[in-house]
């Protein structure tokens, strides 16, 4: 048994696409229609690449209702990792995106947050 | 941007308040005095977090609780047209067609005649994605998919 996919709920695939793959770097693995939705899975160009992240429509009401109340409540619904935080930070700033938290030593390592436009907080963290 | 506790706690609440059906409406500069932000700092920061204008994130809003009150409801066009804030039939149905490509009232007839289980939400409006992974073409996933056999 092995982890091969994993996936985080969006709001609009078509914008969810753009931002991870524009804006936070990764690459589009998949892009297949599925009825109304697609079926979107992206990887890390830093690897392993065949560990995908699904961005999955959140139409489904108890998935909004369940996205927006950890959203409101500050808990990120993934976490990176970064090889050097203050780098990430300061590039994904220039490229618009929303920090509530700028790097900051949580005991080992170093964390940050951010909003990926798409409904869902993401943290980020450099290990020491 | 670095956007402190407070202005979180404000855009989520201007989120809340977005999803609110009023009579009458809001206006978006009626909302951000509510939140206490500036219009201007509003819609900016908004767009910033939410990837999508306020404005655009109420239509948005209301057409998905429009599609999902035509699919389970037994409600008409005209009551879930003013049932999610629009005063307007004719804006409503040009605004749905528009976007989701057919009209209410098509959409209606389409998704109610599809078998439904009281309770159970249509497949229309549960995209269970995970499941989706079935219905892939084995070449989705880079290599065959070995058969129960084969392994």
């Amino acid at each position: 048994m092995r982890i091969k996919l994993t996936s985080i709920m969006v709001d609009d695939q078509d914008k969810a696409l753009r931002f991870y793959t524009e804006v936070l770097g990764f690459k589009r693995k998949h892009d297949i229609p599925v009825g109304e939705y697609r079926w979107i899975t992206v990887t890390s160009p830093e690897g392993p690449d065949d560990l995908e992240l699904a961005l999955e429509p959140n139409a489904n009401p108890a998935g909004k209702t369940f996205q927006e109340a950890m959203f409101a409540q500050g808990i990120p619904l993934a976490v990176f990792e970064v090889a050097d935080i203050a780098v990430e930070f300061a590039r994904l700033r220039g490229k618009g995106v929303v920090f509530l938290r700028q790097p900051a030593q949580a005991g080992p390592v170093t964390l940050a947050v951010f909003a990926d436009t798409c409904g869902n907080l993401i943290q980020l963290y450099q290990p020491s | 941007m670095l956007l402190r506790p407070d202005g979180f706690r404000r855009l989520c609440r201007a989120r809340d308040l977005l999803r609110e059906v009023r009579e009458p409406s809001p206006s978006i500069a009626d909302l951000a005095r509510e939140v206490q932000i500036s219009p201007f700092h509003f819609i900016r920061q908004f767009e910033a977090v939410f990837g999508t204008t306020p404005h655009q994130f109420r239509i948005q809003t209301r057409l998905d609780l429009a599609k999902h009150l035509l699919a389970i409801g037994q409600h008409s066009v005209t009551e879930v047209c003013l049932e999610v804030g629009f005063t307007s039939l004719g804006s409503f149905s040009t605004l749905f067609t528009r976007r989701l490509g057919e009209a209410p009232s098509v959409y209606q007839r389409r998704v109610r005649s599809s078998a439904q289980v009281p309770g159970v939400l249509p497949a229309e409006l549960t995209p269970g994605c995970f499941s989706l992974i079935g219905h892939l073409p084995a070449k989705a996933f880079g290599r065959p998919v070995r058969s129960f056999r084969e392994a």
